[in-house]
Formats: C-alpha cells, structure tokens, sequence
C-alpha cells in the first residue's frame, strides 16, 4: 500500500472517482467523459479528430507528431484536420466551476459517518474559507438563511441563464440584452446578436464574451509548420530555432525535439480560446526541457553512435544476449570439415540443394559438414537432409537473437552463414518466435 | 509533478478508489513498479480458482511514458501465483500481446485497461498451451520484453 506521504499526495489529486462513495456517483462518469484521455485532466482547448475523438490540443498535437496515429483508435490523422470542439469546452468549463460545490454537497452527509476527522476538519475550513455567493452548500444556505434579503441577493448572483429580473424590461430572443418594450421591435430587427451595453454588468450574455473571442483570433498568431528535419542542415536548423525564439543549443536530436515541443505548444495556444503570451509559452517549453528534454538527453548521450540506433535500443542487452550464439557460431566455424567431402563450389550451387529435394545424396548427411566461409561449402555433399538440418541450427542460432530484424550484428552474422542459410532461415526464422 | 507521474498518481488514486472485478491491486510504492492481481471471472476450466499476479514496470529513464511507451507488464511465477497457460504467454511471464508493445500502444490505454485486456485475453482461451518454441525463447532469452520484436499474426485474441 501507498505510504502516507505518498497518499497525501493522492488527495491532492482531482479525479473521476472523488465522486464515488458519495450520493452523486453517477457524476463519476460524467466527469470521466470530460478528461482527456491522455492526459487525464479536463479537456484544455479539446479537439477533434477526423475519427471524431476528442483530445486537449496539446495531447493530440503531441501525438500526433509522434506517430501520426489517433490515440484512440489508431487511426491515421493530420493535425490540419483537428477542428474545435467548442461546446465541449463549454460543458467542461461549466462542470469546472460547479464541481468544488458539488463535491462538497455531495460529501457532507457522508463524512458525518465514514470520513477521518481531518477531512471533516477540512471541509468546515473550506466552508468557512470561501463562503462566497457561488457556494450553496447547505451550510451557508443554512447560515444565510436567517437573513432573507441576503439569500435573494445570492441567488440573483447565480450564473443562471434562465433568472429573469424584475425589472420590467423585456429580453431581445436573439441577444438576450433586455430593453424596454418600446425599443425591443427595432432592435429585433438590426440584432446582430451583441446586447446593447446596460449598465447592468450582469446581463452580460455568452454571445458577447464568444464576440469578443472571435474579434481576438484576428490578432491571433499564425500556426507554426512542421518540418521535414532532414531537409536541416545543424546551422540552419539552429537558426530557424533562434528565429522562432527559443534556444538553439544542445546535441542536433534534442534541437529536433525541442522544435517539435515548440510547434505543438504553439499550435495548441493558437487553438486556444485564452490564448497565453509567448513568454508562458516558454516557460511551458523550459518545463519540458527541466522534465522530458534533459531526460531524453541524459538517457542517449552514454551510447555512442545511438543517433544510428533506434533510441530504445538497447545496446548492453543487445551484446550480451548474442554473446553465446556468437560464440557458438564461431566455435562451430573452427570445427574442421572432414577431409574427402568438399567439392569444388561451382559444381553445384548451395542454393539448389536447398530449393531441390529431389537431390541424390553422395554422402550420408552430416550436419557438422558445412564450413562458416559460406561461399566455398561443401556444396555436393549438402544433401537435403542436412541442409534442413543445417537451417534448423540457424533457427535455433536465429532464436537466440529473437528476430533478426533491428542490429546491424545479426545482419553481419547472417552473411557469414552463407547464401544456403539465409534463404531457408529466413522462411523459417518467421515462425518459431511468433506466438 | 511531471506529466508522467502525475499521470500515474491519478490512476493509482482512481486504483485505490474502485477497480473492475476480479482486479486487485497488490502493491504500489511509488511510480516505478506496481504488482496487482488478476482473476478469471467466468467458469473458464483453464483459470478456474487461479490468481495471477502481474508485474507493472514504469521505465523512470522516460519520463514521456504513457504518451510513447507502454509500461512493461508480465507476469510473476511466485507459488501460490502461477504464470496462466496460454498460447501467447510465455512460462517466464513475458506476454505477448500487440498493445503492450511499441506498436500497438496508445496514451489512452491505463493500468486498469490492461488489466482487463488480459483479463479477457484469458476468458477467450480454449487452448492449454504454451507459445511455439516456449522452451527455447524461455532459456534464451535475456532481453526486456520490449526489445522483442513479437509478430501479431492472431487476430482472433
């Protein structure tokens, strides 16, 4: 089990599952629909795929320049596919707001009974700590409740679209701004959906704060492209780094990665509704750097030559699990063949005596009869038998270094075998590890 | 808190509140390994009153886990824990399926959906088998589970 620190930790930790044990624990999954699921946070600027899945823009952007695949369904996109999904981002928001009222609604009757007395401690200091109108537990209703005028008071504070004040206006249907009877024919006919500005600031409906945001995106900066990084030279990549603003230093993979950090937290910002500063941006970009850059480089800079490697090769392990087969190999290499039965390569080629099984045997086969030189076998003495013999101790060699599709090692060890070998293993080396 | 490990201490926080039947969680010290145990909930003959433990192993060196790379996940041979016969599970623990691999992975698979995908990877199995070539794989091989190259050629899993 978890160690106390670490479960302090934990409570920290807002998730899905604060709702269970409570009264509303069908709210579990509907705030689960409202996390990403790479992140698992609630949606920040979600989008959606062509596949019609939804991710943060930061998550799917990643993703995507990664491989290019939708992570939940691996289906191929393009991030120039990736449109908004505004109402999300309202729902998600809204239930942002509400949730901490909620879950403390939601709690009360419980904690009584099961909770520790520290978290009951919390909650009434919680209670009492933000008893602002936005909270309607059930305590601060109770303790309002003495003063009436006080209740109207937060009610009429409520973000709720459907309050009608009192005050013998009329609301437009199109713009929500209320007007007098009188002005609200004209008006209806020139609403471009903008209320008229009231001295009332809180009939501010939602059309005015989407206008706002939409007047915003003309300023709005341009996405950055991807690269084709192969295409840089290490200055000129340099450059475009220190064009785009952000530094230009470290080995040539990291400065790859970095610009691909950098496009993706642009890119997102541009889809974003409140977009940042580019220099929160990079604050963003350091914290990469701090976590995920720094750790990329210190897990890649012991292996030499790793910039030809696939970056999750692993080289020890690779050298030490062909350690035995090669030096089976090299010991099955110095076994002299017998003397009498070489025949001179050219009379026939090791690969018929392979392919023909109708071959007549000369000599009884003899699976040690082969020399590692490959090319100069004793060809006419490989008989059928032997040959299957022989691929079989390559499949098993083959074995040993589980398939032989990744290091430049076996490939080398491969030549060695010779023609006969490879043609026969490698229809056979596609079975024996495939479960 | 990094992405990873803040990541991880979400589902570890949603493993203590609630798991699917049949999962059970073992041991979770921290973001590097974590033990659970699994059972097979129908009648399968195969599984029937059998408890497998799985190991969990989150490579620290990568703090980008989760978004590139699936954790390591086999199973532990411990006497009242046997390693389930199927024809895809190795006698090591090592299991070979297509989501627990490079290719396969993606960021929205979680230790809890893994968890089920073996789940149902053993209540769909009618064969008491080992892999092809279990024994020789088994003697041989000393690389991590993610360094081998499985080919996926079942679909019916």
């Amino acid at each position: 089990m978890a160690s106390k620190a670490n479960r302090d930790n934990l409570q920290e930790v807002e998730d899905s599952t604060d709702w269970l044990n409570t009264p509303l624990a069908p709210l579990a999954a509907v705030e689960s629909a409202l996390r990403c699921q790479v992140c698992t946070e609630f949606y920040t600027t979600p989008m959606i795929t062509s596949c019609s899945h939804t991710f943060c823009s930061l998550c799917i952007r990643r993703c995507l320049s990664i491989d290019g695949k939708c992570p939940g369904c691996r289906a191929p996109d393009q991030e120039l596919k990736l449109r908004s999904n505004w109402p999300l981002e309202e729902a998600v928001d809204a239930f942002k707001k509400a949730r901490s009222g909620l879950l403390e609604h939601a709690r009360k009757p419980v904690i009584i009974g099961r909770s520790s007395p520290k978290r009951k401690l919390d909650c009434v200091q919680e209670n009492e700590a933000d008893d602002g109108p936005r909270k309607r537990t059930r305590s601060s209703s109770k303790r309002t409740a003495t003063a009436s005028q006080q209740t109207v008071v937060v009610d009429s504070e409520q973000e709720d679209e459907d309050y009608i004040p009192n005050d013998g206006l009329v609301a437009c249907p199109i713009c929500n701004g209320r007007m007098t009877e009188m002005a609200i024919d004209r008006h209806i006919d020139q609403c471009n959906g903008i209320p008229p500005a009231t001295s009332d600031s809180r009939s501010k409906p939602r059309a005015s704060a989407t206008f706002s945001t939409s007047s915003k995106t003309f300023s709005k900066p341009e996405r950055l492209p991807h690269l084709s990084y192969s295409m840089f030279k290490d200055n000129n990549l340099r450059k475009k780094l220190s064009e785009l603003g952000i530094s230009a230093n470290g080995p040539r993979q990291l400065l790859e990665k970095r610009h691909l950090e950098w496009v993706s937290i642009w890119n997102a910002n541009c889809d974003s509704k409140n977009p940042r500063t580019k220099f929160e941006l990079k604050q963003e970009l350091d914290k990469w750097e701090r976590t995920q850059g720094s750790a990329w480089v210190a897990s890649n800079s012991h292996k030499p030559g790793s910039q030809l490697l696939d970056k999750e090769f692993d080289g020890l392990a690779w050298s030490s699990a062909h350690d035995d087969s090669f030096k089976e190999l090299i010991a099955k290499a110095r076994r002299k063949p017998p003397t009498g039965s070489i025949a001179p390569p050219e009379s026939q080629s090791p690969r018929n005596a392979v392919s023909d099984d109708a071959i007549v045997e000369a000599t009884p086969p003899r699976t040690t009869d082969y020399q590692m030189g490959g090319y100069s076998a004793p060809t006419t003495t490989l008989s059928s038998t032997s040959a299957e013999q022989l691929s079989g101790d390559l499949v098993a060699g083959l074995k040993n270094h589980d398939l032989p599709s990744r290091g430049p090692a076996t490939a080398d060890s491969i030549a060695n075998m010779g023609d006969v070998a490879i043609r026969k293993s490698n229809m056979a080396s596609a079975r024996p590890l495939q479960p | 808190m990094a992405f990873a490990s803040k990541r991880l201490a979400k589902e570890l926080h949603k493993i203590h509140g609630s798991l699917p039947p049949g999962i059970e969680l073992v041991q979770a010290e921290g973001f590097d390994e974590w033990l659970l145990d699994i059972k097979v909930l129908d009648a399968n003959p195969l599984y029937m009153n059998q408890t497998y433990r799985l190991k969990f192993k989150f490579s620290s060196s990568y703090p980008i886990v989760f978004l590139i790379e699936p954790p390591e996940v086999t199973f532990l041979n411990l006497p009242d824990r046997p390693i389930p016969m199927h024809p895809h599970i190795y006698s090591n623990g090592i299991i070979c399926l297509d989501l627990l691999g490079q290719q396969g992975w993606s960021p929205v698979q979680n230790v809890e959906s893994i968890c089920m995908s073996l789940q149902s990877m053993l209540t769909g199995n009618t064969k008491n088998e080992r892999p092809e070539g279990d024994e020789g794989f088994v003697k041989h091989n000393r690389k991590r589970p993610r360094d081998i190259d499985f080919y996926y050629h079942d679909n019916t899993v």
